[in-house]
């Protein structure tokens, strides 16, 4: 993760220029770099007590000290900082005082931007490395500051500064480092290696490249490797914990959270100040859903920097669970807030009970259980639990054996199927778990969507003219490479784009190879091959191979369609008679576009007749597009307004099973079916709709009504339970209609208990009372 | 000075015929609504429907006769038959005095729909002509004694009457939680519906009491703002009388109509001793499991349903 560059910061840049300074300077400057020397030994009491006689001498002697000697004074602070966070502010002070005695000390300029960083304090960074840039644009340590600073706020051109800074400087250490850490980040792990080698040859004895190489051989299961850097590590920094620290990051970066925690633990033993190494660790177990001793790990590490504002809001976090209802049965712990506890749970457990049994059929594997399940009521929440900031844009995320996602009822995050959401995250909870968390991203989101797919029509992605122009664009990443669409995206909808793709692999593969060669796949990552090997291994392909391979299946499935929206001139004038427009639909039938066009022209017209013709031309042409602004919406509509119900029913019909519709869309659809006395039919549309907006009370009842005309008595009792759950108004009503539908079912001690919380309520209510003296009058 | 004569030609008028109301002995609600100074056609309109919708509702619904039933509006505002006059300040001053020389056992339901604005004990409702703040309406109220009176303010900004008018054994009840709250109010659309239609009466005794109506718009109200993605502007209140509240209905309850059936009477006894037991155990709920709680609940549940039952009987005769 980003963090640990910036806690870096300190130990990267101390070591102090000398020459051109004064005798007093020098003197101090080298003062200050023994007593780094000797911390960094781990002689810490004596580099403590070097290091208090600096604010002696600032104390008595400030208004005589140079830039350079308020740099010394800032330093060595810094350091007494680790156990006393507050002296941090002192740091700042001592900073500040060395840029006002030389405005151009662009070191003391860099410096005080990294502390900013180093204490997030980002805003406040990005002020003073701009201060020091427009100061002389080519100073390297600022232009390696400020990449680092611009990848911290996820800003564009951290690669590009950085870039430059090499170009500059090339066997700058520090940006070889930054180099390697951002080529891990993309997961480019040989690139990254290569990095930290070249950085290691110009500074051997550099912390913090010897701990990302260490880390770096760690992940690529290079043992002799991460033995040799952490030998050389330990020799020259005995009691600091970088290398622990450096490794539990990128291992959680791989998602191989239990050992992530496991070395954080070890680094935390042998520098009980290191506090990120804490916060690491904390958040690793945090993902595992071990929550107390997450909280432990990260009060302490909070406790030592009360500047991590990661730890600090998953600590806030953390103190909200109490509003959450804890639920666990044999599979699952569910972790919901306490309002909406009772409603989502009703269905969340029937879901991801039957998504546990497919995928532990499908991918022989069974996760330990619980698996915790944490539903967000604020989208806010959920993004701090699951990166430790506000803003992320995903909906849900699997740690493996912890998934967590958005409720329904976050408004922040927008309408989106809870239910597509949840079985996606949970496919990731099988794919993670049984290739030991060695899946690459690709793979597992591609199955998690296809899952989605297999699961229920119209859930998980599908084809959308922007996917087939940018395959017809050549913007798509080959089969190989996968991987790149997702960690090195190269234009702004890559990543969505490629969930797709990676789930129309995932079913090429299934299709041409065998579903088993999926499962072989995962196994095959578990044994710690590469993508390539397992290619080779299970698909029996080289990487040129599995790219034609997949190129041609792309052609084959949608070859007709990316021909037909290929031509984009769909001009049509405003005021054309309708003929006209048929007309020039006509003369190029082959064009969705002009079809689409003239279809909408026709329905502005009231012609449906011709409209409908028009449009069902457009979807013979893309069948597989389902998007409101497709044939399919314009054919409802045109058919909706010709009365014909039945043909309306069955396009809408046809378009839920090709993608997500919104929640109006469901309820429309079934008021056709009820239109045509289809029951069955109304209620699977109605059931689809809980999965975008489960809080509608009346169409919990109208589900319930329409279960119990069919004699599905089960999910007639599911539907009343989902109305009590949803807290009515009239809440006697709710469960005297819930002990009916218990009745019905034979189920007769719920109904009995449901009446009693009904009378409860309301004891004078006529219908219960009846219905408690059926209940307990013997039978004849 | 030359418009303020006919309003005391009215005001006499309207005086007589709460007079003339007071005859009637069998009514023991009196609904006076005060709609507010509209400002604007679309308001006159909605002010003019709410007041109608409730009086159509305590007649039609709670079986309050026509004559206990009064409406004084905005004279821009449409005109229905329980219109008695326009909603100045004198008139209303006038109107609810009298009340005061009403036998104590006839209770008030006092509700004000329409704009309100000002703070703390200045708040008030805007009316044609002079407005009628919370410091009026104390001052008002406070003449009428021990009588049971339920101060319903539906307004917007209504919130800071809360403090001025709670008092022991009556209801309040304001749109707002306080006189910062000023945008338009929907919580006495709720409120109203909640006695116009089906769905407040949630203990199931065939009347709507002020708490189940408070309850039933409080829930719809936050349903409304949640269902459209806003963020509440209204937080309506109560004053903190929960019992009185329960208890206060626009009709008298069914018990009365056991007056001159002995068998009748034991009943409405024993079901009300029942009742009471009910009440204790809920309180007790807490403390017990859910089993002991099911089955004394139980005990007590069986024999008022075969008591109730009973009652039904002998109410719909031979």
């Amino acid at each position: 993760m980003r963090s640990s560059r910036i806690a870096f910061c300190v130990f990267t840049v101390l070591v102090l220029a000398t020459p051109g300074l004064s005798a007093q300077a020098d003197s101090m400057t080298v003062r200050v770099n023994a007593a780094v020397r000797s911390y960094e030994r781990g002689e810490r009491a004596a580099a403590n007590r070097e290091f208090q006689t600096f604010i002696d001498i600032y104390n008595t002697r400030a208004d005589r000290l140079t830039s350079s000697e308020f740099v010394a004074v800032a330093v060595a602070v810094t350091y007494l900082g680790v156990d006393d966070p507050q002296l941090f502010k002192d740091a700042l002070k001592a900073y500040d005082r060395a840029i006002a005695a030389d405005p151009d000390n662009l070191d003391a300029r860099v410096r005080l931007g990294e502390l900013f960083l180093l204490k997030f304090n980002a805003e406040e960074a990005k002020k003073t490395l701009t201060a020091a840039l427009a100061k002389k644009s080519s100073y390297v340590p600022a232009l390696i500051a400020e990449a680092r600073r611009r990848d911290f706020d996820n800003e564009p051109g951290a690669d590009s500064l950085l870039d430059r800074a090499l170009e500059l400087e090339p066997e700058s250490v520090s940006g070889r480092v930054l180099k390697a850490r951002f080529l891990a980040d993309v997961e480019d792990f040989a690139g990254a290696a290569r990095e930290a080698d070249r950085a290691l040859k110009a500074g051997p004895e550099n912390a913090e490249a010897l701990a990302f190489r260490a880390a770096l051989a760690r992940v690529a299961g290079d043992s002799l490797a991460n033995a040799d850097a952490r030998r050389r590590y330990s020799a020259l920094y005995p009691k600091e914990a970088d290398v622990q620290l450096a490794t539990a990051e990128l291992l959680s970066r791989v998602r191989q959270y239990a050992n992530a925690a496991e070395v954080a633990r070890e680094g935390a033993q042998l520098d009980p100040t290191n506090w990120r190494v804490h916060a690491v660790r904390g958040a690793n177990l945090l993902r595992m859903g071990d929550v107390a001793a997450a909280k432990r790990s990260l009060e302490t590490a909070f406790k030592g920097d009360p500047y991590d504002i990661w730890a600090k809001n998953t600590l806030d976090l953390l103190d909200t669970f109490g509003e959450y209802d804890e639920i666990t049965n044999e599979r699952f712990t569910f972790m919901i807030e306490k309002a909406e506890s009772q409603i989502l749970s009703l269905y969340l457990k029937e879901l991801l009970d039957r998504g546990y049994s497919t995928f532990q059929k499908r991918y022989a594997w069974t996760p330990p259980v619980p698996v915790r399940v944490e539903v967000y009521r604020s989208h806010a929440d959920f993004s701090v639990r699951t990166v430790g900031l506000a803003g992320i844009g995903a909906l849900g995320v699997s740690f493996g054996n912890t998934i967590a996602f958005d409720s329904p009822a976050a408004k922040d995050a927008g309408p989106f199927n809870w239910g597509s959401t949840a079985w996606h995250e949970l496919a990731h909870t099988f794919t993670l778990g049984s290739s030991d968390h060695r899946v690459p991203r690709w793979l597992s989101e591609g199955l998690s969507v296809f899952e989605e797919r297999r699961a229920h029509p119209g859930w998980g992605q599908s084809v959308s003219p922007s996917f087939l122009k940018a395959f017809e664009d050549k913007k798509l990443v080959p089969a190989s490479r996968m991987n790149d669409g997702f960690i090195r995206p190269a234009f702004p909808q890559q990543v969505m784009l490629s969930y797709y793709q990676a789930s129309l692999l995932c079913e090429m593969i299934a299709r041409d190879f065998g579903e088993p060669a999926l499962v072989q796949m995962l196994q095959a990552y578990r044994g710690g091959a590469s993508t390539e090997q397992v290619v080779a291994r299970v698909l029996k392909l080289d990487a040129a191979g599995f790219d034609r391979r997949f190129d041609a299946y792309l052609r084959e499935r949608f070859g007709r369609a990316m021909a037909a929206v290929s031509d984009r001139d769909a001009s049509v004038e405003q005021h054309m008679p309708a003929d006209e427009l048929v007309a020039r639909a006509n003369a190029k039938p082959d064009n969705y576009w002009l079809q689409l066009a003239v279809g909408r022209a026709l329905i502005a017209r009231k012609d449906y007749t011709k409209a409908t013709e028009v449009l069902e031309r457009a979807r013979a042409l893309f069948p597989e597009y389902g998007g409101a602004e497709g044939a399919y919406g314009g054919l409802v509509r045109a058919r909706q307004a010709s009365g014909d119900v039945k043909g309306a029913a069955a396009t809408l019909q046809a378009m839920s099973a090709l993608g997500e519709m919104p929640y109006e869309m469901h309820l429309t659809l079934a008021d056709l079916w009820l239109q045509q006395g289809d029951t069955a039919k109304a209620a699977d549309a109605l059931e689809n709709a809980l999965f975008m907006n489960p809080f509608d009370i009346a169409q919990h009842e109208r589900l319930a009504e329409l279960f119990a005309r069919s004699g599905d008595k089960r999910r007639a009792v599911r539907e009343r339970m989902a109305v009590v759950a949803l807290r009515p108004v009239d809440v006697a009503e709710a469960q005297y209609r819930l002990a009916l539908a218990y009745r019905n079912a034979g189920d007769l001690r719920n109904a009995k208990r449901s009446v009693l919380r009904a009378l409860e309520e309301a004891p004078h209510f006529e219908r219960a009372q009846e219905l408690l003296l059926a209940l307990v009058e013997p039978k004849p | 000075m030359r418009a303020r004569r006919p309003a005391l030609v009215l005001i006499l008028v309207l005086t007589l015929a709460l007079v003339g109301a007071s005859s009637n002995a069998g009514a023991q609600t009196r609904l006076v609504i005060v709609s507010g100074l509209a400002g604007a056609p679309k308001y006159a309109q909605a002010f003019s429907q709410l007041s109608n919708a409730l009086a159509q509702a305590a007649k039609d619904r709670a079986g309050l006769p026509d004559s206990a039933i009064a409406w004084y509006g905005d004279p821009a505002g449409t005109k229905s038959r329980w219109h008695r006059g326009p909603s100045q300040r004198d008139t209303l001053e006038a109107v609810l005095g009298r009340f005061g020389e009403r036998p104590v056992a006839e209770q008030l339901v006092l509700v004000l729909i329409g704009h309100g604005s000002g703070e703390g004990a200045d708040t008030k409702i805007s009316l044609p002509g002079p407005d009628l703040t919370a410091r009026d309406f104390s001052r008002i109220l406070g003449r009428l004694g021990s009588r049971r009176v339920a101060f319903l303010n539906l307004t917007s900004a209504s919130g800071d009457m809360m403090s001025v008018l709670a008092a022991p054994g009556r209801v309040v009840i304001t749109a707002t939680k306080s006189a910062f709250e000023r945008n338009e109010s929907h919580f006495g659309e709720y409120f109203v519906e909640a006695f116009a239609k089906d769905g407040a009466d949630t203990d199931k005794d065939n009347r709507v009491s002020m708490l189940e109506a408070f309850r039933y718009a409080d829930a719809e109200t936050k349903r409304l703002y949640d269902a459209d993605g806003r963020l509440a502007t209204e937080h309506p209140q109560i004053a903190d009388e929960s019992e009185v509240a329960r208890l206060f209905f626009l009709t008298p309850g069914a018990r009365a109509r056991a007056s001159g059936n002995a068998r009748l009477n034991v009943l409405y006894a024993e079901t009300f001793a029942l009742d009471e037991q009910i009440q204790a155990l809920r309180k007790k709920k807490d403390s017990m499991t859910a089993d002991a709680y099911d089955a004394e609940l139980e005990r007590l549940l069986v024999p008022l349903a075969l008591k109730s039952r009973e009652i039904r009987q002998l109410e719909k005769g031979p």
